[in-house]
Parts: C-alpha cells; sequence; structure tokens
C-alpha cells in the first residue's frame, strides 16, 4: 500500500540557503509521527511544504503515491492535510460553532441550526466543549480542540501539528493525548513536531529526527531511548551535561526578599527569599503565579496598591513603578517570551546588546562609542557562543536559541546582581539548552543571585540549590536537591 | 536602518530612483525646468516641508505621530508676529511663541506618555484645540504679517548665502542635527528601541515616558522653527494653513521616502529621498501647468506606486518574518 504522504528529496531554501535539503519522509494512515530535531533543523520547513504553506524548491511531494504541488494551503486541504499552528487560528470573539463553521455558512445562516450541528458534531467526537461558548474565554487546551474539530470537520485524512503541548498544562497534555488517540482510530494520521522527547517517546508510533536540514533517521518510537534521540538530535553526546546535577551552592546574603505579595487574583499573599550566590528554582503550572511575582519585583507590573506586601532587595523596601528603576538598582528580568516583549527584531545582534548597555546603571554620557559596541558584541558573542554570520546579523534570523542567548546577553550587559529567568530554554533546541544551564550554573558561581522560573521539571531539578513550589498566587513549598523527586514536586504544584 | 541596508532595491532606492529619472525626463522635456534659478526655487520650495517631515520622521520612527504640527506651527509664529506688531519686543515675541510652541509638544508628550492616548488622537486634538485656542484668544484675522523694521529676523528665512536660500540651508542643517541625534546618540537609539519593539524597550528599561515627552517637545520645536522659516520667506503667516491639507503632506515626504509607519524604521535620509521626490514632482507639474488638484491625485499615486513596489520587491511574508523558526 502506498504511503499517505511521501516526500521524495524534497528541498526548501531561503534566498539560496537550504532550510530543508534532501528530505525523504513517509507517513502511514493512521500512525502518529513525531518530528524532532532542534531548532532551524527543517521541521517547521518540512510540515509547512506538505500543507502547502510554503511550496519546495526540489524534490517530490507525494499524497496517495500521486506526485502534488501545492500553491497554497486550501489546495492541500482538498486532499485533507491541515497544519495546526502553535499561533491559534480562530476568531476569538466568536462562539465555539460559529469558528467550526466559519467560511462554510450558507447565506442566509440560521444560528439555532449551526448549533445543534455543531453539538452533534463535537459530541461524536466525544469532545467535551461548549459550542456557545465564546472562543476567548477558553483555556489553551480547549481551542486546541475546537481547532482540531475543525480540521477534522474539513474531512482532514492528516493533521499536522507545531508543537501542540507548548502552552498545556500536564493535565491538559494526558487530555491531548487521549484525543489524538481516537483520532488516529479514525483513520486520521497525526505528524507532530515537538521540542519535548518525553511525549514523543510516550505518544507516538514513529519518530523521525532531523538535523540542519537533513534526514538523520526514522524508526518505530519503541527502537528510540531519549538518549538515542539526544545524539542524534545534536550529533553529539550531551546527556551528561543536561542531566548531572551539580552539588548545591550554600546561600549567600539575601539579595531578594518577598513579603506577602499580593496582585488581584494572580498573585496571593507570596513570600519568599532569593540569596546570592546561587540558583533558585521556581517550579509551578502556567497561571500558578511565577510570572506575575517575577514581573513585579522587577517593576513590570505593579502589586496591589492596599495590602500589597513589600519586596525588598538587600535590605532596602522597593516599590519600582517602571523596570528601568529596578534595573538601575540591579534587578534584571529575563522575558519568557522573547518574540514578544524579548528583542528587537529590526536591530542586529550589536545593536540589541548595545540597548542594554545604554540602559545599565554604569552607563553615561550622551554621544554613542561605535567602537565599543562591536568589541561589547564580538564578547558577548564568544562568551555565549551566540552562533550566526557577523554581529550584524539581525535577530530575527537566528534560531531561537540563539535569540535566546541575545536576550540574555543583552540583561547580563547591565551587569544585574538580582537576575530573574522565566522559562530561559522555551523554544530553545536542545544544543543550547545546555549552554544556557552552564552559563546560569557560571552566573550563580559568580556571586549573582539567580532565580529560575520553569514549568519544566529536569530543568529546575538541574540548576536549582532551592526548589520553590508555586500554585494558586504562592511559594507553597520548599525542597533541597537532595530531597526534590519529580513525583513529590510535581505533587506540590498541582494540590 | 539594517533592514532596509541590507534590501537590494528597499523603499527607499525605489523612490529615489523615481526622483532621478523623473528629474531627467523633466530636464529632457520641459523649457525652464533645468535652470539653475529653477532648481533653486524647486529646493527651497519643498525645504519648510522637508523641515516638518524631519520633525514628523522623529516622532514616527519612535512609535508616534505628531498630527498637531501644522496648526502649532502656524499658531505659534502668528502670535509671534501679532505680538510684535503689538509693540512687544520682538526677542520677548519670539520667546512668548516658543513657549507656547513647547507647552503644546509638552501636554502631547504628557497626553500620550502619562495618560497613555494613542499619539494618533491625542495630536489630532490638540492640533484642533490649539488653532481654535490661537483664533479666538491669541490672534486677530487670518493673515499676519512680518514687522517690517526688523531686518535681522527677515533674514532668517528671506535670505540667500552665496546663492542659496536660507530654507534650504536651514533644512539641511536640522536635518544633519537630528540625523545624528537618531545616529550617534544615546536618546536616538532609544527612540528606535521604543519603536521597533515598546514593550522590549521598556523590560530592556528605556525611560519609556520621558523620552516620549521628549520627541513631542523635539517635533514642536522643529515645527516652530518650520514657521519662522515660512513666515520670513513669505512675509507673512496664514494662519489657515492649520486647517488645510499640509499635514498630510508632511506625513507623505516622511512616509514615502520609506519611513515605516509602525516604527523604529528609517531615518533622516529617507525624509530627504521623499522631500526631493515632492519638490521635483511638484515643480515639474507646476511648469507644465496641470492643475491643483490633479497634482493632488498624483502625488497619492507615487506613494501608491513606491509602497506597492517595496511590498512586491521586499515581501514580508511568513518566509521573511519568521525566518528564526525555519
Amino acid at each position: 500500500m502506498t504511503a499517505l504522504i511521501e516526500t521524495r528529496s524534497i528541498s526548501k531554501a531561503y534566498r539560496g540557503v537550504p532550510a530543508v535539503n534532501q528530505v525523504s519522509f513517509t507517513l502511514e494512515r493512521g500512525e502518529i509521527h513525531a518530528l524532532l530535531g532542534e531548532n532551524g533543523a527543517g521541521k517547521s520547513t518540512l510540515t509547512k511544504m506538505m500543507a502547502g504553506v510554503v511550496q519546495p524548491t526540489g524534490g517530490e511531494l507525494l499524497v496517495d503515491g500521486r506526485a502534488v504541488t501545492y500553491a497554497n494551503p486550501a489546495e492541500a486541504l482538498r486532499d485533507g492535510i491541515v497544519m495546526v499552528f502553535q499561533e491559534t487560528s480562530l476568531v476569538p470573539s466568536m462562539t465555539v460553532a460559529q469558528n467550526l463553521y466559519l467560511g462554510d455558512e450558507s447565506f442566509f445562516n440560521r444560528l439555532r441550526g449551526l448549533y445543534i450541528a455543531a453539538q452533534q458534531f463535537l459530541q461524536s467526537l466525544n469532545f467535551n466543549v461548549d459550542p456557545w461558548a465564546t472562543v476567548a474565554t477558553l483555556g489553551a487546551a480547549k481551542k486546541q480542540m475546537v481547532e482540531i474539530a475543525r480540521a477534522v470537520r474539513q474531512n482532514a485524512r492528516v493533521i499536522i501539528f507545531d508543537e501542540p503541548t507548548a502552552s498545556l498544562t500536564p493535565e491538559e497534555k494526558h487530555h491531548f493525548f487521549a484525543l489524538i488517540r481516537r483520532l488516529t482510530a479514525r483513520g486520521v494520521s497525526i505528524v507532530f513536531i515537538s521540542h519535548a522527547l518525553e511525549e514523543a517517546l510516550q505518544i507516538s508510533d514513529r519518530i523521525t529526527i532531523l538535523r540542519d536540514g537533513e534526514h538523520v533517521s526514522t524508526d518505530l518510537a519503541a527502537n528510540f531511548s531519549r538518549e538515542r534521540i539526544i545524539r542524534e538530535m545534536v550529533g553529539r553526546d550531551l546527556t551528561g551535561a543536561l542531566y548531572s546535577r551539580s552539588r548545591a551552592r550554600l546561600p549567600g546574603k539575601p539579595a531578594l526578599d518577598v513579603r506577602n505579595l499580593s496582585m488581584g487574583q494572580a498573585v496571593r499573599n507570596n513570600s519568599f527569599t532569593v540569596y546570592s550566590g546561587q540558583v533558585t528554582g521556581v517550579f509551578g503550572l502556567i497561571g500558578s503565579g511565577r510570572t506575575e511575582t517575577a514581573k513585579i519585583v522587577a517593576g513590570i507590573l505593579k502589586r496591589d496598591f492596599f495590602h500589597g506586601g513589600e519586596v525588598r532587595i538587600g535590605a532596602d523596601p522597593v516599590r519600582y513603578r517602571v523596570p528601568r528603576a529596578a534595573i538601575l538598582d540591579g534587578v534584571c528580568y529575563v522575558t519568557e517570551d522573547r518574540k514578544l516583549e524579548g528583542f528587537f527584531e529590526t536591530m542586529s545582534i550589536a545593536e540589541n546588546l548595545q540597548m542594554g548597555e545604554l540602559t545599565a546603571r554604569s552607563h553615561s554620557g550622551f554621544v554613542l562609542r561605535m567602537a565599543e559596541m562591536q568589541t561589547l558584541a564580538d564578547e558577548w558573542r564568544n562568551r555565549l557562543a551566540i552562533r550566526s554570520g557577523d554581529a550584524d546579523a539581525r535577530v530575527i534570523e537566528l534560531s531561537g536559541g540563539n535569540q535566546q542567548k541575545v536576550v540574555i546577553a543583552k540583561s547580563l550587559v547591565q551587569k544585574p546582581s538580582v537576575i530573574i529567568f522565566d522559562e530561559p530554554t522555551r523554544g530553545v533546541d536542545v544544543g543550547a539548552i545546555a549552554e544556557i544551564h552552564a552559563l546560569i550554573n557560571r552566573l550563580a558561581d559568580d556571586g549573582l543571585a539567580v532565580m529560575v522560573i520553569s514549568s519544566y521539571l529536569p530543568e529546575i531539578l538541574n540548576l536549582s540549590d532551592r526548589i520553590l513550589v508555586s500554585q494558586r498566587g504562592r511559594i507553597v513549598e520548599e525542597f533541597s536537591p537532595e530531597t526534590a523527586t519529580q513525583e513529590n514536586i510535581m505533587y506540590a504544584a498541582v494540590h | 536602518m539594517s533592514s532596509a541596508d541590507r534590501a537590494a532595491f528597499s523603499q527607499e532606492k525605489i523612490v529615489l530612483t523615481i526622483a532621478a529619472a523623473m528629474f531627467v525626463a523633466f530636464s529632457l522635456l520641459l523649457d525652464g525646468f533645468f535652470t539653475a534659478g529653477n532648481i533653486v526655487s524647486l529646493v527651497q520650495n519643498v525645504s519648510i516641508l522637508g523641515v516638518l517631515g524631519v520633525g514628523m520622521a522623529l516622532t514616527i520612527i519612535g512609535r508616534g505621530i505628531d498630527l498637531s504640527m501644522v496648526a502649532n506651527m502656524a499658531i505659534s509664529v502668528a502670535w509671534v508676529l501679532f505680538l510684535a506688531n503689538g509693540g512687544t519686543p520682538l526677542p520677548l515675541a519670539i520667546l512668548c511663541g516658543l513657549a507656547f510652541c513647547l507647552t503644546v509638544g509638552l501636554l502631547n508628550g504628557i497626553l500620550i506618555a502619562y495618560l497613555e492616548i494613542p499619539a494618533i488622537f491625542a495630536t489630532l486634538a490638540m492640533g484642533t484645540a490649539v488653532y481654535g485656542f490661537g483664533q479666538s484668544m491669541l490672534i486677530e484675522g487670518d493673515v499676519i504679517f512680518v514687522p517690517r523694521t526688523e531686518a535681522w529676523f527677515k533674514a532668517i528665512g528671506g535670505s540667500t548665502i552665496m546663492g542659496i536660500p536660507s530654507p534650504v540651508i536651514w533644512f539641511a542643517a536640522i536635518g544633519a542635527a537630528v540625523a545624528a541625534l537618531l545616529g550617534f546618540t544615546r536618546p536616538g537609539r532609544f527612540i528606535f528601541g521604543m519603536g521597533d519593539n515598546p514593550l522590549a524597550a521598556r523590560i530592556t528599561g528605556v525611560p519609556m515616558r520621558p523620552m516620549m515627552v521628549a520627541q513631542y517637545v523635539a517635533s514642536s520645536l522643529i515645527a516652530f522653527a518650520a514657521g519662522v522659516f515660512t513666515a520670513t520667506l513669505v512675509d507673512s503667516m496664514n494662519t489657515r494653513v492649520a486647517a488645510s491639507t499640509l499635514i498630510y503632506d508632511v506625513i507623505l515626504v516622511a512616509v514615502i521616502g520609506g519611513i515605516g509607519l509602525s516604527g523604529g524604521k528609517g531615518g533622516v535620509r529617507n525624509v530627504v529621498v521623499g522631500t526631493l521626490l515632492i519638490g521635483t514632482l511638484l515643480n515639474g507639474m507646476t511648469i507644465m501647468d496641470v492643475p491643483y488638484t490633479v497634482q493632488n491625485i498624483v502625488k497619492s499615486l507615487i506613494l501608491l506606486v513606491a509602497i506597492v513596489t517595496d511590498s512586491i520587491l521586499n515581501p514580508r511574508d511568513e518566509q521573511t518574518s519568521q525566518q528564526g523558526d525555519i
């Protein structure tokens, strides 16, 4: 039997730079196929070619054994191929039912009939979503269900997911996996791109690994181990660097002391202390108030005016109204969303780092010193191993890991004494994760007070000298690395 | 700026090419176009527009816009002339006008930075308010003439140095000053940062609010300067200019040269290019005796052609915008 989708030596080059180079890939009917690789390995580009979002520059794409060229996603949809993107493509102000039938309404649109049809359809999929609910009020998991339902309704035979679980809580992830299992039972094939290796091992039937735009291996998931995946993704052995824990550093002086901090429903009576010379890891599920707490400390958000609690830097109580005030006191926050609020996309690496230098507390003067900007850029590119053609490369052109390094370097240029990393390795490839972890360890060794917020347990366990667990707006537990296990941290985070 | 430098044919280069082609075509086809006198008057006619364009560019690059520039320019300078005609010593009158226009800029900045009103609405309201306030409270009549006695004042915009009219020199000077500010100073980098990504600029520690206020004060100051050049060049200030379409022409010269309205892109060079294009076009059409209404159609077509060509040659699809995700 011919494969549902087959690519034969398919290639895609952007301005002569190959993103995908002669990749051959097959997707069988009813299978779940995980695509793994570092950022920049060509996973997204490969799937986008299958879904008609981008057009190949070489090779062949076969669907049901027949060569096809898709000029746009609509043509791929006619063959039942749908791609679900990281950013949801639903209309937030419309209801679930309206979104499901968007573009297919008859001219005289009877809402009642629409809702009944939507209700029946969602029930047939066994999806528990209210068709009358406005999409904006739904959580990430439910939105994803609506996206999937829409794809199925359009007679999708292949659904391609780009990092479907990135914004889901562990509970929602289990639910999501159950959903896609149910879809494969209906004969739908799934391709999913992921950074979470455990998920790929757990859910997929087969795994394909790409590296630098080229195909490395395809095999049954049962034949893979996490070590083999990492080795093949990065082309070198990283296991030790990633998952060994250095011995705990002793706390220095308290650098950041938060007492009874409150902000609306997000942060409730939160208290904890961060010491210099060690890494304080904060684990919690999304929505547990970790990011909000960090942003209040760094002056990005404001705490409640009455009974808002207290933040002390060293011994001094502070109330920053703008991030600049925090930075002048040596408190830096490295954002979890680098595209939204991390880097300046029209600027080069050097110009981004210069923004950090110009806003640093040590900076004075009016006229720029261009030569210093270049030295600064070269220095940090070496220190953090930022890989790019030159310092003039625009940050938007870099891979996720290198972008993250630029954002981190921009904060380090400001010479902080307290630095807060929020999800420092989200959307970062495995090689860069190891480098960023090594950097964070070095900062703590150098005496900085480092706080790392993460919802990725191995990261927390690997980095932290103390582990705080956040739940519903406050820190509820503290572990030392000796006593912490994945199980008891997770237990504290959800109960 | 780096993005514009990288593109093989940026909007700036397209517009420069169109301007050059038009210049050559007019020189060959139109009698009296390529003469020293006409070239000088061509540049002189648009140099004040260019000065205003430089001020506008400053706010647009910082992801703002100043729609009150023309009203501010007309009323503050008309008030200077009105006071001077009424017997106030001219230097004191100038100080009053300057104080007025800086106050307007300061209010703009406070509305936008501290009360967080979108720049387009804040400055639109401010422009209308300034015009109304000036007409009813400060001055009488629409056209105020420059007092005849003060020769040094008239020399500001009405003299020539080595055959070059002084507005052209002022345009060059102000353009150079703003270019230096944008390119080589700390506030300049902050303006680009704020325009590129305001959220990132805030988190990085750019003093957003003081910088925004400074931007609008600067654009007001430039508007006042442009007003003084206009008044001294034509011996009067017609406050009705505030109700004209001049403000759109100012935005036009900034945008046509390639300063993106989304901020963070472009520089003074783009304003110069835009100004040259509009200058050549208007001058050529005036020699050809094209009616004013038709001139407007041609202007708008050129703007559309430049923007469409740019979007075809430098597509902003997911290929370029998501290069980081490949």
